[in-house]
Formats: C-alpha cells, sequence, structure tokens
C-alpha cells in the first residue's frame, strides 16, 4: 500500500495536559472517553466486589443494609450509564470518522462537550456518596415511591442531576455521530459500504436520539415529584407509581441495545480481519442490526410482567421476536469463521468469549421472554445472571476485543500478547465463576437486591463461589493494567497495519495525523484496505 | 454549530478526502432536525405521563370514586376555558391563553418570511421578520407569566393534584423551550445586523427557525390537549 | 502487493483453551469432592432446584420451564458447538500465507437461519400464552378471600368474608408472617384468591415453590388465584426492592388439609371477636381497604410495675431495661415508627425464647404481659429488625 507508508510511528502521546484539556480532535476525545469509562468501570466494579464480599456468606459482614443499596445502585449506575454506554460511544468517536474516511466529527466543539460532560454528571452522581443519607439507592431503576422524597435523600437529586447530564451528553454525542455519518462520507464510501462498526454506531445514535429524552423526562418528572410537590408519581395523590416504569423503560430497554449494538460492530470488525474472509452475509447482518433497533422499541413492557398492569401477550411475542435478528448475526459470525483461517491473536480470543457468552445470555434472557416463566424468574438471580451475561459477557468482552485490536492505531505500540491471554483466561473462569451459578440461585428463588439471607436457605455455598469469581474478575484487571502501563512505552512498534486490517483506520499512519488521511485508497467494497493490499481479483 | 462546520470545511480545503457535495442539507439543518427529534421524544415522554394520568385520575364524589378532569376543585375556574377564567371572588378574567396562541403561530409566519428574505439575499426583510418574531416570542411569554399569576392567586400549583402537576410541567417546559428558542433568535438577529447572512450563507438561520416552527407545534399541541379536549365531569 | 509475514504465534487458543479446559476439570472434581452428584447438579437447572411445586398454576409453569429449557439447552449445545468447532478446527497453520475462500454470504441459509428461529420463537410463544391464560385465570369457586397487605417491612394478611372489594369485611386479621402461629394460613385443593395492597412502596408477593410472583403495588389493587395441593410450609419473600430491610421481608405459607384449615379458621375468627387485634394504623390505606380497628391488647398487669420501652427509627429507645424478679410484669411498648412493624421477643442466656410479643405497626402502643423470669440479664430483639436489641435486667 503506497498510502501512508512514509509517516515514521509517531509517540503515543502528544502535546500536553492542556492540550488533552482543550483537544477537540475526534481520537483524542475517543481515547478521554476510553480512559475516563474504564475510571469508572473501575469504581463500579469495586462497588461490585464490596457487594460480593457481603454476599459471600450469610449475616451482614461489612456493611449495613442501608449502604448495601447504595453498593449496587452505584455499581450499576457506574457500570452502565459512565462505562459502558460511554466506552462504545468512545469506540464510535475513535473509530467512525477513520473509517468513513472523514477527517473529525462533523461538529469537533460539541463532540468535546459531550466528553466532558461525562466526568461532570459522573462526579455529580458519585458526590451522593458525601451526602448525608447517602447515595441513591432504589436500584440503577430508581422506581417511585421509593426513589421519592419520603424515602430517600439528596443523593437520589444528585443521581438525577448526573443522569440528565449524562443522557445530554448521549443525545449530542448521536447527533453528531450521525450528522457525520450522513455528511461526511469519503467519495466511494457508500452506506453500503461502511464498515459494520460504523452501522452498528448509526443505529445506536438513532436508538439514543429516539430513547434517551424520554429518560431525561422521566427523571425531570421524578425531580419535580421530589422536590416542587408535583404527584406524578405518587399514588396517595392519584399519581401512577407503574407510569415511571413505562416511561423508564421505554428508555432503558433501547437502551440495552445501545450497551450492545457497539460491541456486536467491534467483534464484526475483529472476525473477518482474523479469520482473514469477508463478514459473511454483510447486508442481513446490517438488515438485522436495524431490525434489533426497531422492534427494541416495543418490548419494554417485558420488564413489567409481575406489575400486573401492562398487556402481555403483545410484549411477549415482541421480546421473543427480537431473537430472530440477533440469531441472524450469531449466525453470520460463525459462517464467517466458518473455513477461515484463524489467528488467535488477543482481540480474537476476547471475540470468541463474546461469542460463546453471550449466545447463553441471550438465551437465557428468552427464558424471561416466556411470561409465566418470567413470573417465576422475575427479580430473581436468574435476571442477574442473564444481564451480566449479555452485558459483561457481550460488551465487556466486546470492549477487550476492541481495546487490543485499536490500541495499536491509538498509541502506534502493540501490547504484549502473553499478558493479553493471561488476562482473557483470569478473566474468562473469574466471570463464568461469578455468574453461572445465579442461574442456579435464582431457580432456587433466591431474590435479587437482598442484602442478607438466612443460612437456612442453602444458598451459601454458591454465593460463596460467586464472590470468589468476582475477585478473579478483579484478579484479571492486574496483568490489563500492566499491559497497558508497559506497552505505552516499551510495547513493539506497531506500524500503520499491524493486523491486515480491512477498514480505513487501517490505511493511515499509527497513530493517524491530526485530520486522519493525506490519501485514502480507492474505497469500492466495504473493505477497501484489503481491496488495496490484494488487487481487486482476489476479493470475489 | 456553524463555527464548527467552517473550520471543517477549512481543512476540507487541505485535505482532499473531505470533498463533499454542496448539494443537500447543510451540517448545521442536519444536526438542528436531528435535535428537534430528540425533543419531540423528550415532550412525547411528558405528554404520555399527562394523557396517564388525565385517564386515571378519580376522586370521591358523594362517596363514590368516579374519574373526572379537570379535578373538581378546579372546575368552576376553569370552566370556560379557553376563553375566560373566573375567580375565586367570581370575577371573569380574559383568558390570555388563545390570544398568546394566535401570537405564536403568527411568529413562525413571519419567521418564516425572514427566512424567505435571507435567501432572495433581501437582508433587511430578513431582519426586520426576525426581530418582530422575537418580540412576539417575548410577549408570548408574558402572556404566559400573567396566566400563571392569575392561577397562582387561584391557588394552583404544581401541588394542586396531579392536574397542577402536569399542567404546569408541561407548560412550563414549552415556555422554557420559547425562551431557549428566543434566544437563538436574539444571536442570529445580532450576527444578522453584522452581516453574517446571505442567500448562499444562512444555515444558522434556518436552523433557528425550524426550532421556533418545532416550538409552535408543540404549543399548538399543547393548547388543543389542556384547553380544547373537553373534560370529564361526573 | 505480497504480503508481509505474519509474525504471531499460533499458540494462542491452544494455551487459553488448556487452560479453561483445565480449570473446568477443577471445578467439576470440586464440586464431586463437595458431594454434588450429577443428579443433584441436573436438577438445580431447573426451578426451585428440582423440588417438586405445589399448586396447580405453578404445574403448568413447570411444564412451559421444562419445554423452554430443552429448546434453549438445546439451541446451546447446537450454537454453542459451531463455535468451539471453528476455533479448533480453522486455525491457521504455521507458515500458510494464501488467503481462505472469500465467501461473502449466501441468500438461501440467510433464509434458513432465520426461518427456523422465527418458527421456534412463535411455538415458544403459543405455549406461553397458553400457559399464561392457565397460569392467570381466574379461579370460579372458593371462598377463601386474602387480602395481602405488604407495608415496609412486614406482611400482614387479612381473612375477608367475601371477594375483595369496598364492602369487604375483615373477619381475622394475621399480623405475624411467620411462625408456627404466623403465617400465611391456606386450605389444600380449594382455590384461593388472593388480592395485594401496600400503603407505602411497591412490594412483591413472591412464594417460590407457586413458581409465581406479583407486584404489591400501591394504588392499585393487584389480584390472583390458585390452588395449593400439597400440604406444607413454604417459603414466602418480598421480591420488589422496598428499602433497607427488604431482604428481610419474609413470611411463610402454611397449607393445612381442609379440615384442620377449617378449625383453624375458626378459632382465628373466635379469637378475633375475643380481643380484636392491636390498631395495625399506618396499615393499608389504598384501594378503599377499611382500616381495622381495635383496642390494644388488654394490659391486666399490676399498677406501677409497667417497664416503657419505645421503638424510634428502627431501635429502641432505652436499651437497657430493668423488671422485678419472680413476677409477671408488663412492658409498655410505643412503637413510633409510621408504617413499620416492630416487636419485643426476649430470650434467656441460652437463646431460648422467653416471650414474644405481637407485632405493633407504628404509630400504636401495646401492652406485652411478660410471664415471670428468674433473676437475670435477658437480651431482647426486634423479630422483624435482627438489629434492634437491648437488655433486659431481672432482679
Ligand atoms: C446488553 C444488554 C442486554 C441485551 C442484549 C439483552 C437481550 C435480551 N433480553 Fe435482557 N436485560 C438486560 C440487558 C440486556 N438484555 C438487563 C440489564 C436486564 C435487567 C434490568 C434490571 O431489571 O435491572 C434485562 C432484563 C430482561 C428481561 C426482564 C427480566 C425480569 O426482570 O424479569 C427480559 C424479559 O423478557 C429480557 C429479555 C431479553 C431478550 C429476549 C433479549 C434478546 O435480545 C436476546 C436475543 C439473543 C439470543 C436469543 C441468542 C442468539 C440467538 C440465537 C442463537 C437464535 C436462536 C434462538 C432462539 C430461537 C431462542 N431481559
Ligand atoms: C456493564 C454492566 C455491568 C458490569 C460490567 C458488572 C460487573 C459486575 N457485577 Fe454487576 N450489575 C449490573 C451491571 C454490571 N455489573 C447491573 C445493571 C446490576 C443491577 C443493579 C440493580 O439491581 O439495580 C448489577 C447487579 C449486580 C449484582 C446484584 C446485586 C443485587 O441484586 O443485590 C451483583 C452481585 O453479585 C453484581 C456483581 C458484579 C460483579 C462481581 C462484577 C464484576 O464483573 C466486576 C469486575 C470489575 C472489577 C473488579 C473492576 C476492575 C478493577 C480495577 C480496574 C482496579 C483493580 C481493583 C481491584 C481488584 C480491587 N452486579
Ligand atoms: Cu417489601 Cu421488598
Ligand atoms: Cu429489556
Amino acid at each position: 500500500m503506497a498510502t501512508t507508508a512514509l509517516h515514521p510511528a509517531a509517540p503515543a502521546v502528544r502535546g500536553g495536559l492542556y492540550e488533552w484539556l482543550t483537544t477537540t480532535d475526534h481520537k483524542k476525545i475517543g481515547m478521554l472517553y476510553l480512559v475516563n469509562s474504564l475510571v469508572f468501570f473501575a469504581l463500579g466494579g469495586i462497588l461490585a466486589l464490596v457487594v460480593r464480599l457481603e454476599l459471600a456468606q450469610p449475616g451482614m459482614q461489612f456493611i449495613d443494609e442501608a449502604f448495601y443499596n447504595q453498593a449496587f445502585t452505584m455499581h450499576a449506575s457506574f457500570m452502565l450509564f459512565l462505562f459502558i454506554i460511554p466506552i462504545l460511544a468512545g469506540f464510535g468517536n475513535y473509530a467512525v470518522p477513520l473509517q468513513i474516511g472523514a477527517p473529525d466529527m462533523a461538529f469537533p466543539r460539541i463532540n468535546a462537550l459531550s466528553f466532558w460532560l461525562l466526568p461532570l454528571g459522573g462526579a455529580l452522581m458519585a458526590s451522593g456518596f458525601l451526602a448525608s443519607g447517602g447515595a441513591a439507592a432504589s436500584g440503577w431503576t430508581e422506581y417511585p415511591p421509593l426513589s421519592g422524597p419520603a424515602y430517600h435523600g439528596t443523593g437520589t437529586d444528585l443521581w438525577i442531576m448526573g443522569l440528565v447530564l449524562i443522557g445530554t451528553s448521549s443525545i449530542l454525542g448521536a447527533i453528531n455521530f450521525l450528522v457525520t455519518i450522513f455528511r461526511m462520507r469519503a467519495p466511494g464510501m457508500t452506506l453500503f459500504r461502511m464498515p459494520i462498526l460504523s452501522w452498528t454506531v448509526l443505529v445506536t445514535s438513532v436508538l439514543v436520539l429516539m430513547s434517551t429524552p424520554v429518560l431525561t423526562s422521566a427523571l425531570i418528572m421524578l425531580f419535580i415529584d421530589r422536590n416542587y410537590g408535583g404527584h406524578f408519581f405518587d399514588p396517595a395523590n392519584g399519581g401512577n407509581a407503574v407510569l415511571y416504569q413505562n416511561v423508564f423503560w421505554f428508555y432503558s430497554h433501547p437502551a440495552v441495545y445501545i450497551m450492545v449494538l457497539p460491541a456486536m460492530g467491534i467483534i464484526s470488525e475483529v472476525l473477518p480481519v482474523f479469520s482473514r474472509k469477508p463478514l459473511f452475509g454483510y447486508k442481513a447482518f446490517v438488515f438485522a442490526t436495524v431490525g434489533i433497533g426497531a422492534l427494541g422499541f416495543s418490548v419494554w413492557a417485558h420488564h413489567m410482567f409481575t406489575t400486573g398492569q401492562v398487556f402481555l401477550p403483545f410484549f411477549a411475542l415482541m421480546t421473543f421476536l427480537i431473537a430472530v435478528p440477533t440469531g441472524v448475526k450469531m449466525f453470520n459470525w460463525i459462517a464467517t469463521l466458518w473455513r477461515g483461517k484463524l489467528v488467535f491473536s488477543t482481540p480474537l480470543l476476547f471475540a470468541f468469549g463474546f461469542l460463546t457468552m453471550f449466545l447463553i445470555g441471550g438465551l437465557n434472557g428468552a427464558f424471561s421472554a416466556a411470561v409465566p416463566v418470567d413470573f417465576a424468574l422475575h427479580d430473581t438471580y436468574w435476571v442477574v445472571a442473564h444481564l451480566h451475561y449479555v452485558l459483561f459477557g457481550g460488551s465487556v468482552f466486546g470492549v477487550f476485543a476492541g481495546i487490543y485490536y485499536w490500541f495499536p492505531k491509538m498509541t502506534g505500540r502493540m501490547l504484549n500478547e502473553t499478558l493479553g491471554k493471561l488476562q482473557f483466561v483470569l478473566m474468562f473462569v473469574g466471570f463464568n465463576m461469578t455468574f453461572f451459578p445465579m442461574h442456579q440461585l435464582g431457580l432456587m428463588g433466591m431474590p435479587r437486591r437482598i442484602a442478607d439471607y438466612a443460612s437456612t436457605a442453602g444458598w451459601t455455598e454458591l454465593n460463596t463461589l460467586a464472590t470468589i469469581g468476582g475477585f478473579t474478575i478483579g484478579l484479571s484487571m492486574v496483568p490489563f493494567l500492566w499491559n497497558v502501563m508497559v506497552s505505552l512505552r516499551n510495547g513493539r512498534i506497531a506500524g500503520d497495519d499491524p493486523w491486515e486490517g480491512n477498514t480505513l483506520e487501517w490505511a493511515t499512519s499509527s497513530p493517524p495525523p491530526p485530520y486522519n488521511f493525506d490519501h485514502l485508497p480507492e474505497i469500492r467494497s466495504e473493505r477497501p484496505v484489503f481491496d488495496a493490499r490484494h488487487g481487486r481479483t482476489a476479493t470475489h | 454549530m456553524t463555527s464548527d462546520a467552517a473550520a471543517l470545511t477549512t481543512h476540507g480545503e487541505t485535505h482532499d478526502a473531505t470533498e463533499h457535495g454542496a448539494a443537500g442539507l447543510g451540517n448545521p439543518v442536519l444536526g438542528m432536525l436531528l435535535f428537534i427529534t430528540s425533543e419531540v421524544m423528550f415532550f412525547a415522554g411528558l405528554f404520555a405521563a399527562y394523557f396517564s394520568i388525565r385517564a386515571s385520575y378519580q376522586e370521591l364524589v358523594n362517596g363514590q370514586l368516579v374519574h373526572l378532569w379537570p379535578p373538581a376543585q378546579f372546575a368552576d375556574t376553569l370552566k370556560a376555558l379557553p376563553f375566560v377564567i373566573t375567580t375565586s371572588e367570581g370575577h371573569t378574567v380574559l383568558n390570555v391563553i388563545l390570544p398568546a396562541t394566535l401570537i405564536l403561530i403568527a411568529s413562525s409566519f413571519t419567521c418564516q418570511l425572514g427566512v424567505n428574505a435571507i435567501k432572495r439575499d433581501d437582508r433587511t426583510g430578513f431582519l426586520r421578520n426576525f426581530g418582530v418574531t422575537l418580540v412576539l416570542g417575548i410577549l408570548f411569554l408574558l402572556l404566559q407569566a400573567y396566566d400563571y399569576t392569575v392561577l397562582f392567586g387561584e391557588g394552583m400549583g404544581l401541588g394542586s393534584t396531579t392536574f397542577g402537576t402536569t399542567y404546569f410541567t408541561l407548560t412550563g417546559f414549552h415556555g422554557a423551550h420559547v425562551f431557549g428558542g428566543a434566544l437563538m433568535l436574539a444571536v442570529v438577529v445580532y450576527r444578522g445586523m453584522a452581516g453574517q447572512f446571505s442567500a448562499r450563507h444562512h444555515d444558522m438561520v434556518e436552523a433557528t427557525s425550524l426550532y421556533w416552527h418545532f416550538v409552535d407545534i408543540v404549543w399548538i399541541l399543547l393548547f388543543s390537549v389542556l384547553y380544547l379536549l373537553p373534560g370529564v365531569k361526573a | 502487493m505480497s504480503l508481509p509475514p505474519r509474525s504471531r504465534a499460533s499458540s494462542g487458543p491452544l494455551i487459553a483453551g488448556t487452560l479453561i479446559v483445565v480449570v473446568i476439570g477443577i471445578a467439576i472434581v470440586a464440586l464431586l469432592a463437595a458431594g454434588i452428584t450429577p443428579q443433584r447438579a441436573w436438577e438445580s437447572f431447573f426451578p426451585v432446584g428440582g423440588q417438586p411445586v405445589v399448586t396447580d398454576r405453578a404445574h403448568a409453569t413447570r411444564s412451559l420451564y421444562d419445554v423452554v429449557f430443552y429448546i434453549a439447552a438445546a439451541i446451546f449445545l447446537l450454537v454453542e458447538g459451531l463455535i468451539i468447532f471453528t476455533a479448533i478446527r480453522y486455525r491457521r497453520k504455521p507458515g500458510d500465507e494464501e488467503l481462505p475462500p472469500q465467501i461473502h454470504g449466501n441468500n438461501l441459509i440467510e433464509i434458513i437461519w432465520t426461518v427456523i428461529p422465527l418458527g421456534i420463537v412463535l411455538f415458544l410463544f403459543v405455549i406461553s400464552w397458553q400457559t399464561l391464560n392457565t397460569v392467570d385465570a381466574k379461579a370460579a369457586t372458593g371462598d377463601v378471600h386474602v387480602r395481602a397487605v405488604a407495608a415496609r417491612f412486614q406482611w400482614k394478611f387479612d381473612y375477608l368474608d367475601g371477594p375483595d372489594g369496598p364492602n369487604a369485611k375483615v373477619v381475622y386479621e394475621q399480623l405475624l408472617p411467620v411462625g408456627d402461629d404466623g403465617g400465611l394460613v391456606l386450605p389444600v385443593g380449594s382455590p384461593v384468591h388472593i388480592t395485594l395492597t401496600s400503603p407505602d412502596v411497591i412490594h412483591a408477593f413472591y412464594v417460590p415453590k407457586f413458581l409465581f410472583k406479583r407486584d404489591v403495588v400501591p394504588g392499585k389493587l393487584n389480584n390472583f388465584d390458585f390452588t395449593v395441593d400439597t400440604p406444607g410450609t413454604y417459603r414466602g419473600q418480598c421480591a420488589e426492592l422496598c428499602g433497607e430491610f427488604h431482604g428481610s421481608m419474609l413470611f411463610e405459607v402454611h397449607a393445612l388439609p381442609q379440615a384442620d384449615f377449617d378449625a383453624w379458621m375458626a378459632a382465628a375468627v373466635k379469637k378475633a371477636q375475643q380481643s380484636p387485634p392491636p390498631p395495625p394504623s399506618g396499615a393499608p390505606a389504598g384501594s378503599g381497604a377499611p382500616a381495622p380497628s381495635g383496642a390494644p391488647a388488654g394490659s391486666g398487669a399490676p399498677a406501677g410495675q409497667a417497664v416503657q420501652e419505645a421503638a424510634h427509627n428502627i431501635a429502641f429507645v432505652n436499651q437497657n431495661l430493668s423488671a422485678p424478679a419472680n413476677t409477671p410484669f408488663a412492658i409498655e411498648f410505643d412503637n413510633q415508627d409510621a408504617g413499620q412493624p416492630h416487636n419485643i421477643e426476649i430470650k434467656d442466656a441460652g437463646g431460648a425464647v422467653k416471650f414474644k410479643g405481637d407485632l405493633v405497626i407504628g404509630p400504636a402502643k401495646a401492652t406485652y404481659d411478660v410471664p415471670a423470669l428468674p433473676a437475670g440479664t435477658y437480651p431482647f430483639v426486634c423479630t422483624v429488625h435482627s438489629n434492634m436489641t437491648g437488655t433486659i435486667t431481672v432482679q
């Protein structure tokens, strides 16, 4: 490839602190997203370990019930709103302009604003721990009346305000992505030649645009109830408590796809590159993504089957249907691997982690779509198992695949493969040890969100096992952090295209220059860099 | 937003990777349309809450729980809405909401006239129309403030049953959006006076007018739902 | 353009795979060592650890679960098998620089793997709908009507004289949610109608062996019917987060043969008529539930010897009480926590229960008559809130 061979590997971190704080470069902002999200991953993870420590044995050993509720509420709030959604937006920020051959996002300064709203919102949310009465403690769902003024103090208000800021960040980010994708694609980059990650970011942005404002409205109504004497959700004064749940889940179900679609996009980048084949059924994949996005708006009440206030058959049907496009994706991935020549670098290992674990999470989610079964499983540890298999087994494995995949592009240096594999094994084993037993606990009838259980309930062994698993996941972060720190300085020089990638980001230097490309290769398929490497004959 | 886009155009000139056709919507206009989409969803959430609460409101009438709307305690005050309000002393006051509505609708037209003017490169026409739009917008806000004082005087507030909660939340958030739109108008007028817009370059003008139309349409919906939709009597 | 040589070793999956297999092996050995038989492991994949479920509706749900489980397990084995197969079969051999066949897709196969899952989920939908109709069906007969009142953090069961509604009367109010003389007592074999109300936040009625839960929503009257088919005591628990002590909001279901139930009910009604239960103020406000009233349980303790105790903010105000030895005495208990159930349970040094007072839902007062105790110090506790403790010195 003649395009960018002239660039020497540039140093990883250019410019001083001031430049990082004021940057409007989408690549730097993307990396800021990544770092900020990982910090909140650590905070959320530490809270999770507090939860696990308390649950390891019956009896209250380390914290009291009030703090327990704060711990899992803030664990989930950090993980969802400040880790997984932003980190996927961060990958989008970094990769989408590169992948579509654009010099930057459409609105670079709004992009910077979107990012800076996150640490601000996060700090606001976290400051609840300092408020009297502690942080928000009604679960990440914050159902009223429990989250109302009668039961919880300032921490909940801070949680609401923080989340409104985070939501605003998402909305601005989504507008930016959409304008960038619609208006700034390089010549030849038609929509159906766009890399799948960019497609998933597109669909995700539509979901954000349509659903996040609805969450904002729910939060504002809750805030009015809490602080200005409103009665939206106050049954004692004619309000409707279930109304909040409807509005909340109208956002939060699409939100779970906001939390997984870009991770599916990452997997769809990694699998073709490391099996050295094109993505099988590109168009079917795109349609499946759009289908998941569309169906995602019609299933919200599957979180409310037991309220006795929703029309069950409709939501059950739509929930079942959503398994179909997801299945299409799963089969396309497998077909991509089929007869490939798999190169098991760390990104591919994590991608396999995604495939094997997300499958479990999808299937145990389908149990809950069968309404009577959900009557038994709702609000038990079965649901906790489901959500971690999709969110950790799916999204988090996807995130680490992405980190190992793009780290060379971002920094110009490779991560160490041995440490990467060590991290993978620890994480994979720890993950299953933590969350698999939760299926059994749920079936035995252990409700979620309880700080304590009777020693006679028969749940002790599995809880202890889960706690050991949780700490194993924590341990897996040691080789990761070590790897990043060492490789930033001493990692092998990556070169422009260490993986023999397919998409445009591999056609520029590592790290790329400020406006990304000096020259673009010709774009005649969804794999322009592959085409340039092998000549047109090899593609068909 | 405009300056962001402008910055990009400059880079576009030096990097051949970014040669895009000039056809189609400008980035700020597309961005504004998307932003309006999100605003529509925000109001959709509030409207959904309103309808759900309205449908489930119940009150004890002669020992029986019955569904009605508005609540009995406000029924007198609001009897002849949207044209008059009967205060507790029995005075009837002209309800300002109908005039306010007409004013806001009119402002949408003047706004559009302004956009058409700048497309013809008629800068005075554009400035005059946008100036009028801004004044009408402020007038609407003043009338709404007056409406609030009358209702507050009647002892109505955010906490007066779910009626007060929904009424003041919905109209309040709409008012805040009118205020935001008025700020955008003011910025556009200010920049227009500095001669920044022309027939070729007026994305910001168009984006602002789109927002203003959106605010207007939301009000028409709100007005119909809050004042024209017949109440439910016991 | 020629391929740059690939320098990566391909041993990754071997090492990782071996490690994972070794760990799984160790786990299996550990499980076996801990006495977990394959049988038990298999049963742990079914509701309530494979134990029998105990209502008519639960059997329907269990059958549905089994179908869903076997289909999911089959899909799991097939798809997971394919994934692992590719990982083993299609690894690149070292030095193999040739590109694999560049297959872009195949419409027929896309259609196949869209249509087959579609068929499966439609089938699952139909059978779940059918089961749902069974589970949600209203029982035409049955004269046991219970209104379960869930308040933070205590259950109360009101036995009604007929279907719940504005005119329903409470014939017996079961204040104790657990224990031999508490719990939701039900007959075996005849339909039971339950309605749910809450004066404060959302709770959920959940009995694992019923394979069922339903939210208790303040301001809405949820209801469901079922028939228990096996006598026994079943654990129940609040399943919707309702605050700090959500985890201790337990109850028991005692399913008795019809004759025993009738006898219990007759005795309970008689007891209720003799001494009306303590006023559960702060209890049901929602759904037109008539608040049952009644004077506090009769005192009768010798005057001047009453011990004063109060509960405030989930704590005892006096943590050290004293009382005379070898004579019965009275405790005047003032529960100041609105909506909170509290009581006093006195134990001896060995942990045996010497006295257990009825629950009082605050704000309300009650007088407890404590039998004579020998001299010594006795710990006391609120049975709802195990962190509410104190000691009573008897001398
Ligand atoms: C990334 C996030 C994510 C994703 C992708 C999903 C995906 C799905 N979820 Fe999940 N869900 C959550 C995050 C997610 N969920 C969270 C966080 C909660 C809990 C919230 C809370 O209460 O705190 C939750 C809760 C939840 C509930 C409520 C449970 C309860 O509280 O009682 C339900 C109920 O139906 C459900 C269903 C599903 C279904 C059917 C899918 C489907 O999309 C899955 C589809 C995938 C597959 C099925 C596998 C692949 C398909 C095939 C191999 C084809 C063949 C398969 C069949 C024919 C079945 N989820
Ligand atoms: C992306 C989302 C995400 C992720 C990644 C996780 C990760 C983890 N979760 Fe989370 N969890 C949720 C989302 C997530 N969770 C949600 C939505 C809920 C529902 C909440 C509710 O009911 O409201 C929930 C609830 C939940 C519960 C149930 C609580 C209850 O119902 O009472 C439990 C219990 O075990 C748990 C455990 C864990 C553990 C052990 C991890 C581990 O995987 C975490 C591992 C990570 C780390 C350990 C951090 C890494 C550490 C460093 C980088 C620094 C090194 C530091 C040390 C090792 C000390 N989670
Ligand atoms: Cu009541 Cu949880
Ligand atoms: Cu969902």
